[in-house]
């Protein structure tokens, strides 16, 4: 009953109720020219859906971060053709929310006055954006956080008001590059299960870039794997576990299946050096 | 040792010791305490000077110049206020010119790589050199003085300031930019601010040298100020209207620190925000 109410209030948004999609074909990335150019990344493809909750998993240089910023329109391609919702990408993408391994949050304004940064810059009805943070506030379990400064809470905190600022103007699409890398092991399942939660509700595309295992297997609809550098994809393993997905993953037989086999790619790669 | 005594925090102190640690961390006790120091130290002197019956024209005693501060007050009291304006006059302009510098050649590389050089030049000349010339230039009065405090904080500014502006995280930007924020909006509200706490604290460096050099260049380059009021005293070998315009500097030194200090915690609250 409760859970259906604030379904509708979180996505009672401007413009998107769905996802977005992303399809990209052959696109790679070349940082600098001439002879200080560096290939980072691809050719990859990717194909991702409305609604899809996807993993990007690969060694660390392999260009994730990279495929995440073309993916977003905030980098230009070096070749190949990338398109949002079936329009070509021509500029920064705006109906979207990112998060970063760090929270990048202002230091000067308070929790809340950092979520609604997207209101006074996108423009957006305050009182509607402020239930909206308001909502986001009590779903992430930061109750009573709004008039603190960013160095008054914990850093899960600071992440989860990081992910309330990527979310509160209802996005389409949120890209996330290793949320949770800089969290201790307990505050990461717990925000993993916000996450999930959150997702199930909105159905907003997800990319998410992880370099745990447990993350993507516990998160995704599919998961892609990425070579080393630079990086193509190498393998695409559908992840068929119920939602909402258990906090101990590693008791559960059809969890490890999936983790072996990831690890398994990884070792071939020569990832692991044991 | 004892488990006990293991797991005492080393923070443990006597209580008196405690409570003056706390009344010199406050902004209040720390005054009383100072002013106490200060009342110590010249009582100290007053009784040497009198024990010793030092001529007053060789080191006056803190009752003579203190009471040149009161007895000439309004002659002190204007020079203390011309100083202040020349202060004001030349710190202003030194940030006006120095954030958005700093700004632009933290913006554009080919600025930095050009300008630098000239900015590392400028910076280590002794600015009271210029002084001569600007009276050549524009005749003695405040206007050099302020210029000469204007070159005097105007490169700790503006260091500080391109270094705040550099260290702003670029993933900032590229959430700015998804926000769909236009350059004056990047800006105002994300490179100013995080910038900031750099800026200012290039601006209480600032500060302090736009106050001491205040006084060389009124010896050098004005007729009025304290620095003009001390050298014009030397002139008449009045030596207690001398320690006098010593305090006065002080207290006008004092006031702008001040000053600098509420404009911190005004300006950037977060920065004061407690756990
Ligand atoms: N702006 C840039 N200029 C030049 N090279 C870059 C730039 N950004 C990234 N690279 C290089 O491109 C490669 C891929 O970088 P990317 O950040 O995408 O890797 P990643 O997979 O996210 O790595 P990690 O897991 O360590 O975050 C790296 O070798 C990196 O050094
Ligand atoms: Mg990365």
């Amino acid at each position: 009953m409760n859970q259906v109410s604030m379904t509708s209030a979180l996505s009672t948004g401007q413009t998107s109720v769905a996802g977005a999609s992303i399809t990209a074909q052959a696109i790679t990335k070349t940082y600098g020219e001439g002879p200080a150019a560096f290939h980072a990344l691809g050719p990859i493809d990717l194909d991702i859906k409305p609604g899809e909750f996807v993993s990007l998993i690969g060694p660390s240089g392999c260009g994730k971060s990279t495929t995440l910023l073309l993916a977003s329109g905030l980098e230009p391609l070096s070749s190949g053709t990338l398109e949002v919702d079936g329009k070509p990408l021509t500029r920064p993408l705006s109906e979207v929310g990112i998060v970063f391994q760090d929270h990048l949050l202002l230091d000067f304004r308070t929790a809340l006055d950092n979520v609604m940064l997207q209101q006074e810059i996108r423009g957006l009805d305050k009182a509607v954006i402020r239930e909206r943070a308001d909502m986001l506030f009590d779903r992430l379990g930061l109750k009573g956080a709004q008039k603190k400064y960013p160095r008054q809470l914990s850093g899960g905190m600071r992440q989860r008001v990081s992910i309330a600022r990527a979310l509160v103007h209802d996005p389409s699409m949120l890209l996330m590059d290793e949320p949770f890398g800089a969290l201790d092991a307990i505050t990461r399942t717990q925000i993993r299960h916000d996450l999930e939660m959150l997702w199930l509700e909105t159905r907003k595309t997800v990319l998410f870039i992880t370099h745990s295992i447990e993350e993507a297997v516990g998160l995704s609809d599919r998961v892609l794997v990425m070579s080393t550098s630079p990086g193509r994809i190498i393998e695409e393993i559908k992840i068929d576990l119920p939602r909402p997905r258990p906090a101990h993953l590693g008791e559960y037989p059809e969890f490890s299946a999936y983790a072996e086999k990831i690890y398994s790619i990884f070792a071939k790669l020569g990832v692991y050096k044991f | 040792m004892s488990e006990q005594a293991l797991s005492t925090p080393q923070t443990e102190r006597s209580p008196l010791w405690y409570r003056l640690d706390r009344l010199r961390s406050s902004f209040a006790g720390s005054a009383v305490l100072g002013l106490l120091a200060i009342a110590a130290l010249l009582g100290l002197w007053e009784w040497l000077a009198t024990l010793y019956n030092v001529p007053l024209w060789l080191v006056p005693k803190p009752s003579n110049f203190l009471g040149r501060l009161v007895s000439d007050w309004q002659m002190i009291g204007g020079h203390a206020i011309a100083t202040s304006i020349t202060i004001v006059e030349g710190f202003a302009l030194g940030v006006l010119i120095a954030v958005p510098l700093a700004l632009a050649i933290a913006a554009i590389p080919a600025l930095e790589r050009g300008l630098y050089p000239v900015i590392v030049f400028l910076n280590i000349m002794p600015k009271t050199v210029i002084g001569p010339i600007l009276i050549v230039w524009f005749g003695i009065g405040p206007l050099v003085a302020a210029l000469i405090v204007f070159l005097m904080c105007f490169f700790p500014i503006l260091v500080d300031a391109m270094s705040g502006f550099k260290a702003v995280d670029k993933r900032l930007f590229y959430i700015s930019r998804t926000m769909g924020a236009n350059e004056w909006q990047s800006f105002w509200k994300f490179r100013l601010p995080a910038a900031m706490p750099h800026i200012f604290s290039g601006m209480k460096i600032g500060v302090v040298k736009a106050v001491e050099g205040v006084i060389v260049a009124e010896f050098i380059a004005s007729n009025r100020g304290l620095g003009f009021m001390v050298m014009q005293a030397s002139a008449f070998m009045d030596i207690s209207l001398m320690f006098a315009g010593l305090v006065a500097a002080a207290i006008v030194a004092l006031f702008f620190n001040g000053a600098m200090s509420v404009a911190e915690r005004v300006l950037m609250p977060w920065s004061r925000a407690g756990h």
